[in-house]
Formats: C-alpha cells, structure tokens, sequence
C-alpha cells in the first residue's frame, strides 16, 4: 500500500519546548488514522506543519509523493483540512463561503455549486441561510467539514472534528468520515477514544514529542495490552482464602481489589485462567463471577501517558 | 492569477459588507463638495464673525478651492483611509480566518496583493471622485478660471496616497496590531519629511507630492520638480509590496 502522508525525522520546538522531537509516522492510502495524545502533545503543531502552515525546525514531510515546503501552498489541493477552531468570514452565507473555496482551489462554478449543495446536506446545513456569523460553534464544525471535502481531497487532516458536536452530529459526522473511506484517506485528532475505537483502522499515540505506539488497533491490543481475569466471590472472606493459596500468591503482583472482586492482570491470560481453575478445583472455592475483561484503548492511552 | 481573482472579489464584497467602502465615498465626496464651497463662502463667514479680519480673505478664487481641496485630502482623507486600511490583516491574524484559506491552495502573495488592490481601488475610486466634484464644483463657481497642470497635481496625491497604502501593507504584514501599523507608517513618514530636510536630498523625497500641489497650481514651481518624487514613491511602493510578499512568506499564521 502506498503511503499517501510520510513524516521523516520531524522536529519542532517553540522557545526552549521541544514539541515534535524527531516524529516519524505513516499513513497508508485507504485507511482511517486516530491520531491521539494529551492535551498540549503537539497533535495540532503536527497537523499545522503537514499543511505548510507551521515551519519545522528539521525533518521532511511528503503529502501524496510531494514534499511538503513552508509558506507554500501548492500542496495543499491534495488535502482538505478542518482546523481545531475553524473561523469563517462572518458576513458570508455559507454557499457564498463554499463559493469562495471552490474558486480558490479552481473548481468550476457549477461543479462548486453542486458539490457545496451536497457537502451542506451532508453536514446537516441545507436551508441555512443566516451569516457565518450567527453560527454556533458545532455548526462552523459543521460547515468546516463540508469545506474541507469540497474539492474531494485524496488526504482529509482533521484536528478533533467531533469535539463541538452533540452526540448526534457526532455519530453523523463519523458515519460521514466512514462512508468517505474509499475515495479519501483520513487523518483525525481526538481525545474521544470511543470515536477512534470505532471507526479507525490505525492508531499512533503522540507522547513526549513522539510516537508511543502505532499500528492498526487489534496489534496494538495484542501487543501492548494486557489482558486481566476478573473473578467475584460471594463473600469477602472467600476472596482472602483465595489470595492465600501457594499457587496463586505469583500472580498477585497486579491486582485489583474492590469489596468481593479480584482482577487478575498479565501477559499471559491463559496461564492465569489455567492456575485459577486448578485453584478453584482444589480449594472448592466457587466464584459467582469469572470474566476476560478486553483490554480498551483507553487502558492503554492511560498506561503510555502515565 | 485564479487565487487572486478570487480573494480580490472577496476583498471587495468585504469592504462593501463592513461598510469600509460605503465610509471612503462618503468622506471624499463630502471634501469633494466642501473645499469649493468653503473657498467661496469663507469670506461672508468672516465678516459675519470677525469683521476686522476679513479683508484678508477678499476675492476667493478658484487656487482658494484648490488649495481647500489639497489640505482637506492631503491631511483628514489620507488619515482616515489610514485608520479604516489599518485593519485590513490584523482582523485575519487575530481570528484565523485566512487558515483555511491557505489550505486551499491560496498563495500567500495573492493574499498581500488583493489586499493591497482592494485598499488601491476604493482609495483611487474615492479620491477621483472628490476631484471630478472638486473640479466641476470650481468651474462653476469660478466660470473662466484656468490654473495650469491641475490634472498632474492630483495626479501626484494620488500617488503619494498609493505609496502610504504599500507603507501601510509592508506595516500589516510586520506587526499584528492594527495600531503598530499606523505607527510604522508614522515613522516612514517622518523619515520622508528628514529626507526632505537635508540639503543633499532636498527634492527627492515623496513628501513633494502631499505638500506642493499648490505651488505647482500657482505657478510657484514647474512640473518638472515632480519628476524626481514621482519616480521615488513608483518605485518605493514597488519596493515595499514586493518587501511586504517576502516577509508574509515567512510569517507564521
Ligand atoms: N505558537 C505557539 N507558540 C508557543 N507554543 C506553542 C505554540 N503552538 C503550540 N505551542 C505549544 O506546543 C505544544 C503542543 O501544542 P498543540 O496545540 O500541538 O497540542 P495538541 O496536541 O493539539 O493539544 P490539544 O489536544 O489540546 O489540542 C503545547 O505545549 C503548546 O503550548
Ligand atoms: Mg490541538
């Protein structure tokens, strides 16, 4: 598959604050990226600096094959980008500002005109006829997003599309970044790991300037994760004689404890299951509950950041 | 080319919409019609307030209507363009807007240049406007006066406006305030007036092209001591819009 976003070497400080420190990442054409990371991790100066928008202090970037140059523009026609705050012309309507996009980026009147019928639908803001300015914030997220596919871009970059949005505009705006899959690659930020849970093929966790982890999320999950075996007695004391058998006492190094509950944690699942059950053989001691809990993202978001 | 194309129109329905363009006609048409009419009637003013001075403003004549036209625009028209131009990009800075403009493929000269020839336009608009009235406005009221170059006059004011607009961009572009602007076309300006001053230089500098309208209108100098200021302030402005696309090409946004 080829790379349609490739970042080599990336660096970028601001004052004495290494932001990006040496960042390499790709984005494979087809795929839907989560680009996730704390607040202030440098997600937003990434994105910037793939669009020309912020100069680098070292390190290239190839958009679709073309390096990417600060201040330059040319790139650009093969990107659509949704900025984290977008801001339109307040006194424009919003097919007058689409109108303005269309022509800047050379799209012919008609084809603009269609196209911006379309994407409004799409958003959600057909019939909208009030100034940008009267806008709520998820609906400029909205009209952000139709102009960021006007020109049907081979690479969407999006810096948390979904953080304005109702839980409706949300599911819609996702279904729409799936349903574009085939045509676009996408690239989004977001803090919302449910979102990228759902709908991403690849991850990569920004963290101190770099990438903690990447990958699709099922390698993630099984390299990474660690999975954990919970178990619930009936009663407290059942736990305690549990904890107190020979066999288990090299497993506890990890537990969790809450009233009548015990998660067991490592790298290996079916060697715990396999200890557990012996265990339970042996003592005659009967849980009321046994699980595999699945390890989330958001275990693992937690467990690289902290 | 299409990217300027695009952001001018946007330029302009801008100016229109936030009545910046609405605000430049008004206030050159007013100049336009109150210079003629301030030369004439200023004589019954005085001697309805001050009777004992008024003998020194008998006889208005049609230079009276010039010379109330070239101090009105020179000095309250050029600032208030001035002002109202400040903010062209500062307003861009501060909201993001132009962002998303970029990602389109937008140049970042094409944004310096629309701005510049949206501001050029309205002023050159406005400005012509206030002559062609000034102009009809004198020749009625003094039927038969005849000034020499009174068309090159103007022609060097505006001019000279022309360049304090490339000032005004090449000040945008540096500072993000407004106000800063206003101040870097200050400074500029007071550099012009010392040049100016000094014996070496004396009749280069653009400042002839705001303060000797008259002079030229009266006879008092030649067209000729025009040529040398004239070809200044062309190239200068020249200088400072191509300074201006250099260093918005760096500036981070
Ligand atoms: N123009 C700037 N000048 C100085 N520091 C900056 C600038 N822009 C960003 N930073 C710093 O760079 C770091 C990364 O910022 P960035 O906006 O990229 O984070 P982010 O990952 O997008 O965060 P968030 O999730 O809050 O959007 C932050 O510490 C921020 O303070
Ligand atoms: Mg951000």
């Amino acid at each position: 598959m080829k790379d349609v976003l490739s970042i080599k070497g990336l660096s970028k400080s601001f004052g004495t604050q290494k932001v990006i420190d040496n960042l390499d990442l790709s984005v494979p054409e087809g795929t839907i990226f989560g680009f996730i990371g704390q607040n202030g991790a440098g997600k937003t100066t990434t994105m910037k600096m793939t669009l020309g928008l912020l100069e680098a202090d070292g390190g290239e970037i190839t958009v679709c094959g073309e390096a990417v140059r600060y201040g330059q523009t040319k790139n650009n026609h093969h990107i659509g980008y949704l900025p984290d705050v977008p801001e339109f012309y307040n006194y424009m309507k919003p097919l007058e500002y689409l109108a303005l996009c269309g022509e800047i980026a050379g799209l012919s009147k008609s084809n603009t005109k269609d196209r911006s019928d379309e994407l409004l639908s799409l958003v959600g803001l057909n019939g909208v006829k009030k100034r940008i300015g009267g806008f709520s914030r998820g609906m400029k997220q909205r009209l952000g997003i139709a102009q960021a596919l006007l020109s049907r871009p081979k690479l969407l970059i999006c810096d948390e599309p979904t953080s304005a949005l109702d839980p409706v505009g949300r599911k819609e705006i996702l279904d729409i970044l799936q349903k574009i899959k085939g045509t676009t690659t996408v690239i989004f930020s977001t803090h919302i790991l449910s979102d990228v849970e759902r709908i991403c093929d690849r991850v990569a966790v920004l963290h101190n300037g770099n990438i903690a982890i990447s990958g699709t999320l099922s390698e993630i999950k099984t390299m990474h994760g660690k999975e954990r075996l919970l178990l619930e007695f009936s009663q407290k004391s059942e736990v305690s004689q549990f904890k107190a058998c020979e066999k288990i006492k090299p497993l506890l190094s990890q537990t969790e404890e809450s009233g009548t509950e015990i998660i067991l944690q490592g790298k290996d699942i079916v060697h715990i299951q396999r200890v557990v059950i012996s265990v339970l053989a042996e003592t005659g001691l009967c849980p009321s509950k046994m699980e595999i809990m699945e390890s989330s993202l958001e275990n693992l978001f937690l467990e690289v950041v902290m | 080319m299409r990217g300027f194309i695009a952001f001018s129109k946007k330029e302009i329905t801008e100016n229109i919409r936030n009545y910046r363009l609405l605000i430049m006609l008004a206030i050159f048409l007013i100049f336009g019609l109150m210079s003629p009419l301030l030369a004439k009637f200023t004589p019954q003013l005085m001697e309805a307030l001050m009777p004992n001075l008024a003998e020194a403003f008998e006889n208005p004549t049609a230079l009276d209507s010039w010379t109330q036209f070239y101090k009105n625009v020179s000095s309250l028209g050029l600032s208030l363009t001035i002002i109202l131009f400040s903010s062209c990009l500062s307003g861009e800075y501060a909201k993001g807007t132009l962002t998303i403009m970029l990602t389109k493929g937008l140049s970042r000269p094409a944004v310096v240049l629309s701005k510049f020839s949206a501001a050029a336009v309205i002023l050159t608009v406005s400005y012509w406007l206030a002559f062609g009235v000034t102009y009809g406005y004198t020749a009625y009221l003094w039927p038969g006066a005849s000034l020499p170059h009174v068309f090159l006059a103007a022609f060097a004011l505006w001019t000279a406006g022309l360049l304090y607009l490339s000032i005004l961009m090449l000040g945008c572009v540096l500072f993000r305030q407004a106000f800063t602007s206003i101040l870097f076309l200050l400074v500029v300006t007071v550099i012009m007036g010392l040049v100016e001053q000094i014996e070496q230089t004396a009749g280069y500098s653009p400042v002839i092209l705001v303060s000797k309208n008259i002079d030229l209108l009266s006879g008092t100098v030649t067209a000729s001591y025009f040529t040398i200021p004239f070809i200044v302030s062309i190239f200068t402005s020249a200088a400072l819009l191509i300074m201006s696309i250099v260093v918005f090409n760096k500036k981070q946004l």
